[in-house]
């Protein structure tokens, strides 16, 4: 498994980063947009990596490309 | 018990309040109360018509101060004079007191006297002026026609040469219209008439006459070079000079009669040509004075203007205050023994407490022994739905209060909206450079927000300004899915090693295959070795694809919980039971599946295993057509496990459908078998009953009324009218349920094809931005030297442009409909119940931004 263990280092990021926004967010009457904005947004963006992540982690196919310039 | 803190999560704790306030400080507390601007005054007076109300003597005599204020702003823009701006005044929102009002009522009345006076001599003194020009006109025409009579007379050598008329019949005679040429020429017996006609009727008032008079008229005319002005519209008319030299003293009356009626000022000119010049001098140092008066009057005019235009705008504001608070007043039922007023007011429960120190306040001020006092009632009526927004969650409440009033209480969708609305845009609009772009348009809209706020903006830009935080909170997001994505203007960014490597060829070359560093993956995003590869469609639509079914599933699926949250609350097991838990199985047994296995192949290593991966897209149709068959297996046991999925899916559906309608129906026969009995459908035992009758009566049937005889003050709840009560129909429930179920069943398989829309506006989105790049840019590095530079810079201009108006506004508007088609269709149908009342406050801050004074 080639660096199968990333999502979940990637998880406990993000659970740890939602845990502080819990509670570190602003006191007072925001405080609820504070924290469903910061957990959500980290949830929908590890989302996103994790998908893309795990899309490449056992590619079916490689690049092929004809036009190479040699370097 | 303290209410609980009003968070945006769900609507503020609504009370219905009642107010006893003395008639005396009516006025006061009322315009207290719209500077708070959190009670919404229920009108009370539903019956009356807007003439019957007790302060509608009040209102009337505002609108004219307020016709006055408009009559001097409408002054001020005639003369151009600038009206101070509020933003100018320190604190043009204190409410004045009444005599203040009275006060500005006089002086704008006497103000408005005055300027009218002194704007209808101006426009007098005007009339006058373009009398006097048109007469010069005249005077120098007329005096042209009869020095050139004179001049053909020395040359004809008439014989009567002492009357200055007769070269003029002579001239009429070679026209060969003086039929009266062979008569005697008798100085009396020719007239003519002079005067000014707008150039447009000449041709009908030169018919006219010929038809009136046989031809017996000789005329001549000239037109007035500038155009004279109207001084009652300002509008400018050209105007023709005409004499008319005529033979009668009839025939002079009737020309004069026709001129007038066709709108012809006339004037009179001498014949003589001393006198005629004598007239001239007149009229000259008449116009001189009278312009010097006129600038005098403009000028008195204008100070005037000037010095009401220093606090017009601050008046503006007090009428229109002072206005809305006698309409509310309006609303409030008036106890003529008691001279109190009674108001009901929703307010939010967190707010009575301010309310009722405001209430104190203002009393105190009155020195009133009399408190006002504030109740609070409890009623069956549904209480208006209100959400404190700041200037941040204004936009994405707005977005969800287009859609539909968020019922009372209700789990608020606003709130998890302002990450999954920016979030699901930029999953189409993934490109880290537009995302730039997009951020910083918004961050200079924030930093310069008061100076915009101010200003007026139009419509597009406005719309753009409104919605300044969702389209920061876009660009955040493009930038970032533009990473994940490896965009950046269509060009790839190599942030980290590639985890692809060329192969060599046999020339030595390297291509066109590659293969993979072993044990690596590319950390963060699409690989940028896929940009510009033949085969990265084939790459990235099969990740676009999944990622969209991905992130389709996890929206839905989390929409769908708060409908579980909502039922928790309002205390309705049988909506879990009976629709979210059957829903929650079907969906999941259904696209959770699907999604699991997106995720179990990409985990698997299909190359090591030395298996070709199976086709999801045809498992998932033959997991319908022919349950048991595995084709191309997934994994062990995987036959099995569908069937499972299937059976419980299909369960689900009679469960869903039944569950809740014959719960419903059950629970109404126990009801009814224990006797309880539809409020409207049993006669009323009550004590009360007298009072409910009279109270209709004289109250119209309200929710409550605040007076009865023994000067007591109760409240009936006029329950019998209750809008909230529905009688239970048992087929009526089981078509809803029905027609829910279909629903909810269908769009669980249109929702998630829906959310391919992702894939399909980024893959447009990328290929755009990559088509304009190879169009414009590709081309420019093709030149070399100064005049590539030159031509580069002109390309990038064009590049530039056609990515910010094409890609960022266009394909933007675009991208954020389906967005928000994402979030109202497929997101909110799963659990927003949506059947509140909004919540109205009378506020001067309200009032003052729907209608601005400019």
């Amino acid at each position: 498994m080639a660096n199968g263990f990333a999502p979940f280092i990637g998880l406990i990021v993000v659970a740890l980063f939602c845990g502080g926004a819990w509670f570190a967010a602003p006191k007072g009457e925001n405080q609820t947009v504070w924290r469903s904005t910061l957990v959500l947004s980290a949830v929908a963006m590890y989302l996103m990596w994790v998908i893309t992540f795990l899309a490449q982690l056992h590619p079916l196919i490689s690049p092929i490309r004809s036009d190479l310039r040699p370097e | 018990m303290a209410p609980p803190k009003d968070t945006m999560f769900r609507s503020a704790d609504m009370s219905l309040t009642q107010l006893y306030i003395a008639n005396e400080i009516g006025r006061e507390v009322v315009s207290a109360l719209g500077e708070l601007g959190v009670m919404d005054f229920r009108d009370l007076n539903l019956e009356t018509t807007a003439f019957q109300r007790t302060f509608t003597q009040e209102i009337r005599r505002l609108d004219n101060v307020e016709r006055q204020l408009r009559y001097f702003h409408s002054q001020m823009d005639k003369a151009t004079i600038p009206m101070r701006s509020i933003y100018d005044f320190n604190n043009p929102f204190t409410s004045p007191s009444a005599s203040e009002i009275d006060e500005l009522a006089d002086k704008s009345q006497s103000l408005e006297n005055r300027i009218s006076s002194l704007n209808e001599s101006y426009e007098t003194l005007k009339k006058r002026e373009v009398e006097l020009t048109e007469w010069r006109w005249v005077l120098r025409e007329a005096g042209g026609f009869f020095d050139r009579a004179r001049g053909q007379t020395e040359e004809i050598r008439q014989s009567i040469d002492e009357s200055d008329d007769a070269p003029l019949l002579r001239d009429v005679e070679q026209n060969g219209q003086g039929e009266a040429a062979e008569r005697s020429f008798s100085v009396m017996n020719i007239g003519f008439v002079a005067g000014v006609i707008p150039r447009e009727r000449v041709a009908a008032f030169e018919r006219i006459l010929w038809r009136t008079l046989r031809g017996n008229l000789y005329m001549n005319q000239s037109e007035i070079p500038e155009p004279i002005i109207n001084p009652e519209n300002n509008e400018e008319i050209s105007k023709n000079v005409f004499i008319i030299f005529a033979h009668g003293k009839e025939i002079i009356a009737k020309i004069r009669k026709i001129s007038e009626s066709l709108g012809a000022d006339l004037y009179s000119v001498d014949e003589n040509s001393e006198l005629r010049r004598d007239q001239v001098q007149e009229v000259n140092t008449r116009l001189s004075d009278l312009a010097s008066v006129l600038r005098n009057t403009k000028s008195t005019l204008d100070a005037e203007l000037t010095a009401i235009s220093r606090s017009l705008a601050a008046w503006m504001v007090i009428i229109k205050k002072e206005k809305a608070t006698y309409q509310t007043l309006n609303k409030f039922s008036y106890d003529h023994q008691r001279k109190t007023l009674i108001a009901e007011a929703w307010a939010p429960t967190n707010s009575l407490g301010l309310i009722k120190s405001t209430l104190q306040d203002v009393n105190d001020r009155a020195g009133l022994s009399v408190p006002t006092i504030v109740n609070q009632i409890k009623t069956t009526k549904t209480p208006p739905t209100y959400f404190k927004t700041n200037r941040f969650t204004l936009a994405f409440q707005t977005i969800i209060d287009a859609y539909g009033t968020i019922k009372y209480r209700e789990v608020n969708p606003a709130l998890p909206t302002i990450v999954t609305f920016p979030f699901l845009f930029a999953v189409m609009f993934g490109d880290f450079g537009h995302g730039v772009i997009i951020t910083t348009v918004s961050v200079a809209m924030i930093y310069f927000e008061r100076k915009l706020l101010r200003s007026k903006l139009d419509e597009l830009f406005s719309m753009i300004f409104y919605g300044r935080y969702i389209v920061f909170m876009m660009g955040i997001f493009s930038m970032y899915t533009g990473l994940l994505y490896c965009d950046a203007f269509s060009k790839e960014l190599p942030l980290f090693k590639s985890m692809w490597e060329w192969d060599e060829n046999d020339k030595g070359d390297l291509g066109p295959t590659s293969h993979r560093v072993e044990g690596y993956t590319y950390p963060f995003g699409l690989d940028w070795r896929w940009h510009e590869t033949d085969n990265d469609l084939l790459f990235s639509n099969s990740y676009k694809m999944k990622l969209s079914i991905l992130l389709g599933w996890c929206h839905m699926t989390f929409s769908l919980c708060w409908s579980l949250v909502n039922a928790r609350y309002f205390h309705t097991p049988i909506d879990i039971w009976g629709n979210f838990v059957p829903g929650m199985i079907f969906f999941q047994s259904i696209f959770g599946y699907l999604s699991f296995t997106i995720v179990y192949k990409w985990c698997v290593d299909w190359a090591a295993r030395g298996q070709n991966p199976p086709s999801l897209l045809n498992m998932l149709i033959y997991m319908f057509l022919k349950p048991g068959t595995i084709e191309a297996p997934l994994f062990k046991g995987q036959a099995g496990l569908q069937i499972v999925l299937l059976l419980m899916a299909l369960a689900c559906v009679p469960v869903m459908l039944f569950l809740k309608p014959f719960y419903l129906r059950y629970e109404h026969n126990k009801a009814r078998a224990l006797g309880y009995r539809g409020i409207g459908e049993s006669t009323r035992v009550s004590a009360l009953d007298d009072d409910d009758d009279e109270g209709q009566t004289l109250n119209g049937g309200r929710e409550s009324f605040g007076d009865d005889d023994d000067g007591i003050a109760m409240i009936t709840q006029d329950i019998g009218h209750g809008e909230e009560h529905e009688e239970f129909e048992f087929s009526e429930v089981m078509i809803h349920q029905v027609i829910h179920t279909i629903e909810f069943c269908l769009n669980c398989v249109s929702h998630t094809a829906s959310y391919l829309r992702l894939w399909a506006l980024s893959l447009a989105h990328q290929r755009l931005s990559i088509v304009l790049w190879d169009m414009t840019m590709k081309i420019g590095f093709g030149f070399t030297g100064i005049v590539g530079a030159i031509i580069m810079v002109i390309i990038f201009g064009g590049w530039f442009g056609l990515t910010v108006a094409v890609l960022c506004v266009m394909e933007g508007t675009s991208a954020m409909l389906h967005s928000l088609r994402l979030h109202w269709v497929e997101a909110m149908s799963k659990h927003f119940i949506g059947d509140g009342v909004p919540f109205e406050p009378f506020s001067f801050k309200v009032l003052l931004e729907e209608e601005p004074i400019e």
